[in-house]
């Protein structure tokens, strides 16, 4: 290990770090499964699933990428071993991890499930330089999970982001902020977190393609056409991205589950099961975080597309029996008898529960539904999710649940 | 058809009348007024199905007729000429020639018949009342009306009028505003109405805070009022109004009284830092003091205290601070007094000077 203390002794004005997890569910796998080390590995939705989710890297080696199927990749590599997700291991060893990186710097975004961003400039002060805190922070992931991780480190964001992928794996790279620019000079533009194709295209029509050519392009023309996060793309590119460490998470613009339901499903109790069973995780959902909607989306994705739509409510709900209510209605609606194959329950506008009490008193039933609700929730807090549940779901799928890359260990976002 | 009229003469009513068209009609006709022209009398009317709003010109017309013209371009064409100036309006097949000084334009018109008109209107009651009262009536109450909200039928404001008695209550389910005033005649049975939004902000600026009488006539689906030059009607909203009287707190409880101008003022400066879409404020009464608390989603927070007349129980209550200072600002009176039964109990806020309004807010949890 090099002596980071030499490498970079000046107090940085600001040090910013992410940390990012080697292939993540795949280092999981191998870390439990001591056989699969060194083999390629593809993790799919249960053994049902077809879609790679992620894949080792000895997998990456024979050109297998995330989003693959899982027949093409047989193509590839033969002898690729498929594994079934586990998401409530990865949930726990993401929270021991995010736990871990808190301990040290308690600044920090959790940017995904196996990626997060942290301040580490108040930090200088107890535990020296950038350099020294990013081994900590690495030798800290690998206690608590026993799992590599790249870390990038420079004075902004989207610096750092691009130096934890500069030696992945195991990667650790420090780029000083003072550097930084003459670093991303030549890197394409399009490498930066938040500038895909679109962004690309137009910054391509003003003649800009690596970072260098940014400062020839007056901040104006980005700010005109992007506004605020235009402006933020102008900065990015030199190494001065502005945008803070964001330690809150941010109110949820919907809070939805869907389930892929068994080909050309056509009785409608099946598929009012599954209704049901997405309605239980929404519903219970949006109250253990306080949230209640108004606007609902129910959708049935039949062979020709998605049927279905937006159900609005008289008044912001959060009640499983009335949006069960809302589903029934929406399947009369808008199913004629299709055959489906995915159902999906969202919550389109969920907002903080009312606190304003109201004049004149409410339906005496919804009164009795918050009580059970309550009720039910409690036991299922203590005993696990589903532990009470109405009597239908009983003959509810056994199709596993999956994890959102936007998981997170605290608040509406931690849910499989 | 064809007049000559002075151009302010044209431009009043025609601002009357404005109020009702709407900017995006389904019906071409609405976008439109009636101008009907009789031999000493121009009468232009407006309406968007729900209101019509009709204006009236003693005038003499050269050639009596009626069509209808687009409303907003006339409106436009009459604020942009001279004060001084004088307009003929001449109807040419189906081409409105309109000519002032050196300007000419040509509108495009659509036939009279085009126009619809409100249903015929079945008097079931009718009342005179001074101007003024009927404007106070409206504005101490108007601001608690519900927008867009599913129960229909807060969207409005209810009339009520019985023996001797003519109150107005609007709700939006978390606050209630109530006006009564003594009206005179001989009111038999009981009459109850509610007023659509629109129609009560075009009634509003119909009225005017003098002492001549307005003629109100209660239809079963209408109600209509009559002035000298306009006539405004408007339809009602088909509905059951919550019972207010259940939801008005009894006037025992913790009683406070403070001067309005500084707890107005004390709202408003701790009403900076409440959150912007929630606008809670924890009002915290202690004897003789008013302590305002208020705090955002970035953890700034704002203390501010208030003398008051205060001898209740040490109270702590959360507020919509909006629905505060709506009350606050509905009088000039010097003195509020407010009472509250407890942290979860509605508050009455009056004016002892002004007993004929009453003010009911509901808190919000903290």
């Amino acid at each position: 290990m090099m002596n980071t203390e030499l490498t970079c002794p000046i107090h940085w004005q600001r040090a910013i770090a992410l940390i990012d997890m080697n292939a993540f569910f795949a280092s999981v796998e191998m870390r439990d499964f001591p056989e699969l080390r060194g083999q390629p590995v593809a993790i799919t939705n249960g053994l049902q699933g077809t879609c790679i989710i992620t894949c080792s890297y000895e997998a990456r080696a024979y050109g297998i990428k995330t989003g693959m199927r899982l027949k093409e990749a047989y193509t590839l590599c033969p002898q690729l071993i498929q594994r079934p997700t586990r998401p409530n291991v990865y949930a726990q060893v993401s929270t021991r991890i995010m736990h871990a990186i808190s301990t040290i710097c308690p600044d920090m975004e959790i940017f995904s499930v196996d990626e997060a961003f942290v301040d580490m400039t108040p930090c200088q002060q107890l535990y020296g330089s950038p350099g020294r805190i990013a081994h900590l922070l690495k030798r800290a992931v690998f206690d608590a999970s026993g799992l590599l991780c790249s870390i990038g480190v420079s004075g902004d964001k989207t610096t750092a982001k691009y130096a934890a992928k500069v030696n992945k794996p195991d990667g650790f790279t420090i780029i000083p902020p003072w550097e930084a620019r003459q670093r991303l000079h030549a890197v394409p533009v399009t490498e930066l977190c938040g500038i895909a194709q679109g962004i690309g295209g137009f910054l391509a029509r003003y003649g800009v393609h690596v970072c260098g050519d940014m400062q020839k392009l007056p901040i104006s023309i980005l700010a005109q056409r992007f506004g605020n996060p235009g402006r933020r793309i102008w900065y990015m590119a030199q190494g001065l991205d502005p945008d803070e460490i964001h330690t809150d998470i941010a109110d949820p613009k919907s809070i939805g589950h869907g389930k892929v339901i068994p080909p050309n499903t056509r009785d409608r109790d099946v598929i009012l099961t599954y209704l049901l069973h997405m309605t239980v995780k929404v519903s219970a959902r949006l109250r253990r975080y306080q949230f209640e909607a108004r606007t609902y989306f129910i959708g049935f994705k039949s062979y020709d597309g998605w049927l279905g739509g937006k159900m609005k409510l008289a008044t912001p709900q959060n009640d499983t029996h009335l949006l069960f209510q809302l589903c029934k209605s929406a399947l009369d609606q808008h199913w004629h008898g299709e055959g489906l194959m995915q159902v999906q329950v969202t919550a389109l506008d969920p907002q903080p529960t009312r606190l304003q009490l109201d004049l004149f008193a409410t339906d005496p039933c919804l009164e009795q539904h918050k009580q059970l609700n309550h009720a039910v929730d409690q036991v299922n807090h203590r005993y696990g999710d589903m532990t009470l549940t109405p009597a239908r779901l009983l003959n509810r799928s056994s199709m596993p649940n999956v994890i959102a890359p936007s998981w997170k260990p605290d608040g509406h976002r931690q849910s499989i | 058809m064809k007049f000559k009229i002075q151009r302010d003469d044209l431009l009043m009513p025609l601002q009357h009348v404005i109020g009702a068209v709407e900017k995006r009609q389904t019906l071409p006709a609405l976008a439109n007024v009636l101008i009907k022209a009789d031999k000493e009398l121009l009468t232009i009317t407006a309406t968007d199905l729900e209101i019509e709003l009709v204006s009236r010109i003693q005038l003499m017309v050269d050639q009596p007729g009626e069509i209808t013209l687009p409303a907003k371009k006339l409106l436009d064409i009459c604020k942009s000429l001279p004060g001084d100036a004088e307009i003929s309006i001449d109807i040419d097949n189906d081409r409105a020639l309109i000519k002032s000084g050196r300007s000419r334009f040509t509108l495009v018109t659509l036939p009279a018949t085009d126009f619809p008109s409100l249903d015929e209107i079945s008097s079931v009651y009718e009342f005179n009342v001074p101007q003024s009262m009927l404007k106070e009536l409206i504005e101490k109450t108007s601001f608690a009306m519900a927008q867009q909200d599913v129960r229909y039928y807060l969207n409005g404001l209810m009339m009520e009028v019985s023996s001797g008695l003519i109150r107005t209550v609007a709700t939006d389910g978390h606050r209630l505003a109530y006006c009564e005033k003594t009206i005179e005649g001989d009111l038999i049975d009981s009459k109850q109405v509610i007023i659509p939004r629109k129609g009560v902000a075009e009634l509003l600026r119909l009225l005017e805070s003098s002492d001549d009488p307005i003629k109100v006539v209660l239809g079963n689906n209408h109600i209509q009022c009559e002035l000298a030059n306009q006539r405004f009607t408007s339809k009602l909203i088909d509905g059951r109004f919550p019972d207010f009287k259940r939801v008005m707190p009894s006037e025992e409880g913790n009683r406070f009284t403070a001067d309005r101008e500084s707890l107005k003022q004390a709202l408003i400066r701790s009403s900076i830092l409440s959150n912007e879409k929630y606008r809670g404020i924890r009002v915290i009464l202690s004897k003789d003091l008013l302590k305002l608390q208020a705090q955002n989603p970035d953890q700034e927070e704002a203390n501010v205290e208030v003398e008051i007349n205060y001898t209740g129980d040490d109270l702590e209550v959360g507020f919509n601070v909006n629905y505060m200072l709506d009350v606050l600002n509905t009088s000039g009176q010097d003195v509020i007094q407010g009472v509250i039964k407890d942290s979860s109990s509605s508050c009455l806020m009056t004016f002892p000077e002004e007993s004929h309004c009453k003010y009911v807010i509901m808190p919000m949890r903290l």
